[in-house]
C-alpha cells in the first residue's frame, strides 16, 4: 500500500516537473505554438538564439542591401528595418500566406531576409515603427 | 533519415523518407514539386547553418523546410 502510494507520488512529481520545464522553455503555450517556436530555435543562428531567449526578438541581415532588421515575437507587423544605431526606422509587414504560430511566421520572415529580400520587401507593406527608445537594443 | 518539414497551423507536419530507398526518394520528389507548384518555399541548412533556399528537389538535403508564399500583411 505505502509503495503503490510512494509510487503514485513519484508518477505526479514526475508530470509536474515535465510541466515545468516546459513552462520555463516555453512559457503557458499551445502544442502548435510549442512546436513552432522549438523549429524556430532549431534555425536560428547562436547569436540570433541568445538576443531572442533574452529578448524575444532577433536581428538579421538582409541578403542584398545588408540592412539590419529586427524580427519580434508575433505573428504581424513584427519586422522593423534598423538605422545605424540600432533604432526603428520603419516596420515591414509580410507575412505567410496560411494562418501560422509565431515561430513558424518569424522563421519564414527570417529565411526570406536572408534569402532573397528584395521579393521579401515588395510584398511588404511599411508601417510607421511603434516602439518605443527604451526598447532598442544595442 | 531525411525530412520534409512543412509549416502549417499545427506548427508543422513532418514527412520522413530514407533517401537510400527509390520508391521513398519519388515521393518525396513528387511531394516537393507539388509544394512548389502551391507556392511554398522551400529552405535547407549548410553546414554552417545559414538558410539556402532550393527551387529543385535535393535527394541529399537532409532536412528541408517549406512554408508558404509571403504576402504583405
Amino acid at each position: 500500500m505505502l509503495r503503490q502510494l510512494l509510487r503514485r507520488g513519484g508518477d505526479v512529481a514526475r508530470r509536474v516537473l515535465a510541466a515545468w520545464d516546459g513552462y520555463w522553455e516555453f512559457g503557458f503555450r499551445s502544442e502548435s505554438e510549442k512546436r513552432g517556436l522549438a523549429l524556430l530555435k532549431q534555425w536560428l543562428s547562436p547569436q540570433q538564439l541568445a538576443q531572442y531567449n533574452a529578448h524575444r526578438c532577433f536581428d538579421v541581415t538582409g541578403c542584398h542591401s545588408g540592412k539590419r532588421y529586427r524580427i519580434r515575437h508575433g505573428v504581424g507587423m513584427n519586422v522593423y528595418e534598423l538605422d545605424a544605431l540600432g533604432r526603428p526606422l520603419v516596420g515591414r509587414c509580410f507575412v505567410p500566406k496560411d494562418n501560422l504560430v509565431a515561430g513558424d511566421v518569424m522563421l519564414a520572415q527570417k529565411i526570406a531576409l536572408e534569402t532573397n529580400e528584395r521579393g521579401a520587401l515588395l510584398v511588404a507593406r511599411t508601417f510607421p515603427p511603434r516602439w518605443r527608445a527604451d526598447q532598442t537594443i544595442a | 533519415m531525411a525530412v520534409q518539414i512543412i509549416m502549417d497551423h499545427s506548427g508543422d507536419s513532418r514527412h520522413e523518407f530514407n533517401p537510400e530507398d527509390a520508391a521513398a526518394l519519388f515521393k518525396a520528389e513528387q511531394r516537393f514539386n507539388e509544394l512548389m507548384r502551391g507556392g511554398y518555399t522551400g529552405a535547407v541548412r549548410s553546414p554552417t547553418g545559414d538558410p539556402t533556399v532550393i527551387r529543385r528537389f535535393d535527394p541529399a538535403a537532409e532536412e528541408t523546410l517549406f512554408f508558404p508564399r509571403l504576402v504583405g500583411g
